[in-house]
């Protein structure tokens, strides 16, 4: 027993010991030269100035990671006097770290975030304001749409908006093909009645045993607060008002159109799987591989990525426009760039987003994230245009995107998460009426609005 | 005789299909995820998943592996997580025995401390504790790491520990003192041996606490090269959610064999009974 007591003691001490050797600051030597007489000379070198900025990515697939890191490297070979390095984040944490980093003051130079929290993280003095910095060149190529997505109240812009997305249908083509229905097309979208009407076409018992074994549209309603706030636009809504300078919910008319038709699909035709009130729109495309259900509806443009990857080898799918409501017109959030407040050497962070953002580099991007570029001479090159994967339809949708009116609302996040989604998971679930979904996302919203107001 | 070993085996058998249950309930997501972690991508996406797989590949585990820095993150985890083990034992042990052995007034007061320390949530401290360590140079440091993890795990494992020793009857270090045993021949002689299973106790929960942990090690390690396991897991998960799920159930298997190493290895301490006999 005392020799295991022993080895334990031992075992602490070498642990220690070489950690704190591991951990101890190493300090660097200069060079020593030997001269040809034998004689050493420490070599005095020319002190040129390398100015070290950090990236944080967000990036999550081992392709666009991968780009990313090409570009840096391309930069860094370019600029041996600007060295960037790629700091890897992730999507889960981002904000709590960029929160304590905020408070710290050790801060990345650029971080890669999205429109929403960068309008609060300015609003609270967080973040350089790029105004001045951004070039006539990028000013004017990058989409209006995408820049009101950044900008504040006083003008400024706080971040580079970068990648977006919109919402599509996907479809199944082989189901279309069987109940000879026509697609729609760009010109001729489909409206919301329209699509209800296909949908209940599509919705089958195929074996004659009481059961639906197809459904015409399958939607992903586990968190739906976003899609019905990007959905609200094409409504003729959008869930805020400004009045007096301060931003109240409000739920009229066309949100309740909204939620009415997606619950009359539910529960009146009965076109759409109620077990969708469960699954995130990703979780929905399985049953879509499957022909459990002819159509994903609202579904972010990335999921074709999905399917390309996960479906099988002969499945037939594509894409269809955005719904018409009153317009096609859908909220977008951009994801960006930024510059905190305190990080240093802002212009020469800048020069390298300029380098990282430019045409070629921003279709880079987004190709790999299966989204949009935000630059128009991005978006105008080949790769965005083809048929293949439905590319040409889902890049026309990008002139129904806008910013709506929530994205500047302090507090709306928590708005979202806390009233928003519970609520109308509840009103899909068929507890709750229109009207009193609506009044509870009137009264529970403004209460949590007014902390922030 | 015979009847009554029926009987005793029958009264046994709904005690042993209970463990069964309990340990098929304890054991099912491990091997959900060893299920999930050889699949390929088109069984990963069907709507109503097998439990085992039609085709078994260890193309995740490739992925794991080639992938940049997992392996670098799997040994920083278990660096910092030994550090932290042996550095808040070293720490424990003689707070322990002193809460344990000797009554003084102020005893109560530093417990009471102690528990009020467990009560403070992670994010109230840490934009503090962050600034301090800034000023002290111990971020992007796993010794800084370290140092965290002891402060936060000590006082449970100092309330453990206080409970081991509390357990080992005092009649044994008087019948040392009686033999001419000084204080220290005491401890380390007659009461750290008989602590053994209460410091493998200890010692396997501050490891796992280290191990798991995430928040801290976000913010603190910056260089890309320092970061723990569970900061690079969390990198398989994209925007809302969306995974990539077999490298994800790859990796977090992988994360969860070190622990159940170091389980096995401290599960011979872990015996009880190493007191009886050992007073009347």
């Amino acid at each position: 027993m005392r020799s295991k007591i022993l080895l334990l003691v031992l075992m602490l001490i070498f642990t220690s010991f070489f950690s704190l050797i591991g951990c101890a600051p190493v300090e660097e030597e200069p060079a020593v030269v030997e001269k040809a007489d034998g004689e050493k000379e420490e070599e005095v070198e020319e002190e040129v100035e390398v100015i070290e900025l950090t990236y944080l990515s967000l990036a999550w697939q081992e392709e666009v990671i991968e780009a990313k890191k090409d570009i840096i490297n391309t930069w860094n070979e370019k600029n041996p006097n600007i060295q960037v390095k790629y700091v890897q984040g992730d999507w889960g944490s981002i904000h709590d770290f960029m929160i304590t980093s905020f408070a710290v003051g050790n801060v990345p130079s650029i971080f890669h975030y999205y429109s929403t929290p960068i309008v609060d993280f300015a609003g609270r003095d967080f973040l350089a304001d790029l105004t001045p910095l951004i070039t006539d060149e990028m000013k004017n190529d990058v989409f209006e749409g995408a820049w009101t997505s950044v900008r504040l109240p006083d003008e400024k812009i706080y971040g580079i908006p970068f990648l977006w997305e919109s919402r599509i249908t996907l479809y199944n083509k082989d189901i279309f093909e069987e109940a000879n229905i026509t697609p729609p097309t760009i010109e001729d979208p489909w409206t919301w009645d329209e699509m209800r009407e296909v949908a209940k076409e599509l919705t089958v018992d195929k074996d004659n045993d009481g059961k639906i074994d197809q459904w015409g549209a399958g939607f992903g309603l586990r968190k739906p607060a976003g899609m019905m706030l990007n959905l609200s636009l094409g409504f003729g809504g959008g869930f805020v008002k400004e009045e007096d300078g301060k931003h109240i919910i409000e739920v009229g008319e066309a949100e309740k159109n909204l939620m009415r038709t997606l619950k009359a699909m539910l529960y009146e035709d009965k076109s759409t799987t109620l077990d969708g009130i469960g699954l995130s729109g990703t979780k929905m495309l399985p049953g879509f591989y499957e022909g459990k259900w002819a159509m994903i509806p609202v579904i972010g443009v990335w999921a074709r990525h999905r399917v390309t990857t996960d479906a099988p080898a002969d499945f037939n799918w594509g894409v269809l426009p955005p719904l018409k409501a009153v317009t096609q017109a859908q909220g977008a959030s951009t994801q960006t760039l930024s510059i905190p407040k305190d990080a240093p050497h802002q212009e020469e962070a800048m020069q390298f987003i300029n380098f990282f953002l430019d045409t070629q580099n921003m279709a880079k991007l987004a190709q790999g994230d299966w989204l949009f570029p935000t630059r128009k001479s991005s978006i105008e090159l080949p790769e965005f245009q083809t048929e293949e994967h439905g590319w040409d339809i889902a890049t026309a949708s990008v002139e129904h995107l806008k910013m709506g009116p929530w994205q500047l609302t302090p507090g709306f996040a928590e708005f979202q998460s806390r009233v928003m989604n519970p609520v109308l998971v509840e009103f899909f679930h068929d507890r709750l009426t229109v009207d009193e979904a609506a009044k509870r996302i009137e009264e529970e919203g403004n209460n949590v609005l007014s902390e922030y107001q | 005789m015979k009847k009554t070993k029926f009987n005793k085996i029958v009264t046994l058998i709904p005690s042993y299909l209970a463990i069964a249950t309990y340990i098929i309930f304890l054991v099912f997501p491990l091997l959900w995820m060893l299920s999930v972690s050889v699949r390929p991508e088109a069984e990963l996406t069907r709507l109503e998943p097998s439990f085992i797989p039609e085709t078994v590949i260890l193309e995740h585990y490739a992925t794991v592996f080639s992938g940049p820095k997992m392996i670098q993150s799997i040994l920083n985890s278990i660096k910092v997580g030994a550090m932290a083990t042996v550095g808040v034992i070293a720490l424990a042990i003689p707070a322990a025995y002193a809460l344990g052995r000797y009554s003084t007034r102020i005893n109560k007061y530093v417990i009471g401390w102690v528990l009020v320390s467990q009560l403070f949530p992670t994010i109230l401290i840490m934009i503090a504790l962050l600034m301090i360590l800034i000023r002290l140079g111990l971020t992007n440091s796993h010794f800084g790491l370290a140092l965290v993890y002891m402060v936060w795990t000590l006082p449970f494992v100092l309330l453990m520990l206080q409970s081991y020793i509390k357990a080992i009857p005092q009649e044994l270090e008087d019948a040392a003192a009686i033999d001419g045993a000084t204080r220290t021949q005491t401890i380390m002689a007659i009461v750290l041996p008989l602590l053994l299973p209460g410091i493998a106790a200890t010692a396997l929960f501050a490891f796992v606490s280290a191990w798991n942990e995430f928040f801290f090690a976000l913010v603190l390690l910056r260089e890309p090269e320092l970061v723990t396991l569970p900061v690079m897991l969390a990198r398989l998960v994209g925007r809302e959610g969306v995974a990539r799920l077999g490298p994800l159930a790859a990796a977090s298997f992988i994360a969860t064999i070190p622990a159940l190493v170091l389980f096995g290895f401290l599960q011979k301490w872990l015996t009880s009974g190493l007191l009886s006999g050992s007073v009347k």
